[in-house]
């Protein structure tokens, strides 16, 4: 998670941008620390493990949407890293989101 | 159908374990279960010496030791594993039947408190390492180095390691040393044990995983691995067609993110005078983050010495620079497509403390929606 507080950087004074991170704990004391931990400068949210299944077809963790200024989901990235590019990757899709690609 | 049923039960009694009949033997069994980390064979005979009078309390309170473990301890003690907060009632639970079983037993209400504890508590760290495994590890790791010690040696270190606990790793370390010792087809038995140790392994504890994802993940970097490593002592007895099924094999399963994979691919095609093959794999190893130095530079040389008049001006770093940045870009394109081109789904997230979230605010916004687990 700290990638995205490096890409988020980019964008945090940008009105066409947001970033929610999403929970899907069943341990909320787990939860909360680790965001108190974290300090992420964007919201956390939370859905329960099984909706995140059925709903957004979740089967692992991380998955990060990118979704576009239309409400379309244009990108779906699952798993950890394995380029060791994060925040450039992060911002490669952003930034296509927000060129209307 | 009374037949089919029959042979059925007799089946699965095979399976889990037909010698171990009495109520005690189903308790050691259970318990030796365990010490391996073999959870869904372990519950299964501990629940049985549950059921009878004369073990009901030492069941119990395995029971309730082994469910606090996967309730509370066992995050990240295995790659994937995570807590399972599903079953902390039940280890208290099973503490609490083991006391009501046999109320003088001071060590279920010991290990009653310490669940207990747990519950309340704010952080629970992991389990540390077993220094009983660490010994029994570090015993096999020694003959990375000890290469004098007969093979019968390594096997018996690997044999003591894999009994202590039933996870694949060992059976993979064994294989390097005896890939590296010319033991090819000892290496090549030895590895097929690691892929079938692992789907037990897995199978065993499929709940620690807690999304199928992550234990599709597991299966497939245990075979994947076992794949790779026979595919590579097949290269090393120059069986080159053998080796490429086994190495491809890996590919596969690893989706072509595996660096030593990558890595034995190019080193294959480059034997086979495939240079713009061999060219492609020590790219796609080199633009993987991971992979020892050591090769990681071999890689390099390898690609350098391919290297012809495609480098142009710049020379070869600049070319190199430019083909790694172009495997990463790709890598991202290529992102998996389910849910993409289609609206997002209406969703019911709430806030942390349970109140409904207002998404109004992001309506026309470019959105980064991240799924995470703290686990």
């Amino acid at each position: 998670m700290p990638h995205l507080k490096a890409s988020y950087a980019k964008y945090q004074n940008d009105p066409n941008v947001a970033f929610i991170l999403v929970s899907i704990d069943e341990d909320m004391k787990r939860l909360q620390r680790y965001i108190n931990e974290m300090k992420f400068p964007f919201p956390v949210a939370r859905l329960t493990t099984a909706d995140a299944e059925k709903v957004m077809g979740i089967d692992n963790t991380p998955t990060t949407f990118y979704v576009g200024s239309d409400g379309i989901v244009r990108y779906m990235v699952v798993g950890g890293e394995s380029h060791g590019d994060s925040p450039t990757r992060v911002s490669w899709y952003v930034d296509q989101l927000k060129s209307g690609k | 159908m009374r037949r089919t049923l029959f042979a059925c039960a007799i089946v699965v009694a095979t399976a889990v374990g037909a010698f171990a009949q009495t109520p005690r033997q189903q308790l050691a069994r259970g318990q030796a279960l365990w010490d391996q980390r073999l959870a869904k064979s372990a519950i299964a005979a501990l629940e049985m010496a549950a059921r009878d009078k004369t073990t009901a309390a030492e069941a119990h309170e395995a029971l309730g030791r082994l469910y606090t473990y996967k309730g509370w301890l066992q995050d990240n003690v295995m790659p994937g594993w995570h807590d399972e907060p599903s079953v902390r009632e039940k280890a208290i639970a099973e503490l609490k039947a083991s006391i009501a079983a046999d109320p003088s037993r001071a060590s279920a209400q010991e290990a009653l408190r310490t669940a207990e504890g747990y519950a309340a508590a704010d952080a629970v760290d992991p389990a540390p390492p077993r220094p009983e495994i660490r010994a029994l590890d570090q015993r096999l790791q020694s003959y990375q180095t000890n290469t004098a010690a007969p093979i019968a040696e390594v096997l018996g270190a690997l044999e003591a390691r894999a009994k202590a606990q039933a996870d694949p790793a060992p059976y993979f370390v064994a294989t390097q040393i005896l890939i590296d010792r010319g033991e090819y087809d000892r290496a090549m038995a030895i590895a097929a044990q690691g892929a079938a140790a692992s789907d037990t392994f897995i199978e065993e504890n499929l709940s620690a995983y807690m999304l199928p994802g992550k234990s599709n993940g597991s299966f497939a970097r245990g075979r994947s691995q076992a794949a790779d490593l026979t595919g590579w002592a097949l290269f090393l007895k120059k069986d080159f067609a053998g080796a490429k099924a086994k190495l491809e094999e890996a590919e596969r399963l690893s989706q072509g993110a595996d660096f030593a994979n990558q890595f034995h691919l190019g080193e294959l095609a480059r034997t086979q005078n495939a240079a713009a093959q061999a060219r492609e794999h020590y790219l796609n190893a080199l633009a993987l983050a991971g992979g020892p130095a050591p090769l990681r530079q071999r890689a390099t040389q390898a690609l350098s010495a391919l290297q012809t008049d495609t480098a142009g001006a710049g020379g070869f770093d600049k070319w190199l620079e430019a083909e790694l940045t172009r495997r990463r870009d790709d890598r991202r394109a290529s992102a998996l497509k389910s849910l993409i081109d289609r609206p997002l789904p209406k969703l019911a997230l709430t806030t942390v403390d349970g109140r409904p979230y207002d998404t109004s605010s992001l309506r026309g916004k470019v959105l980064l929606l991240n799924f995470f687990a703290s686990w």
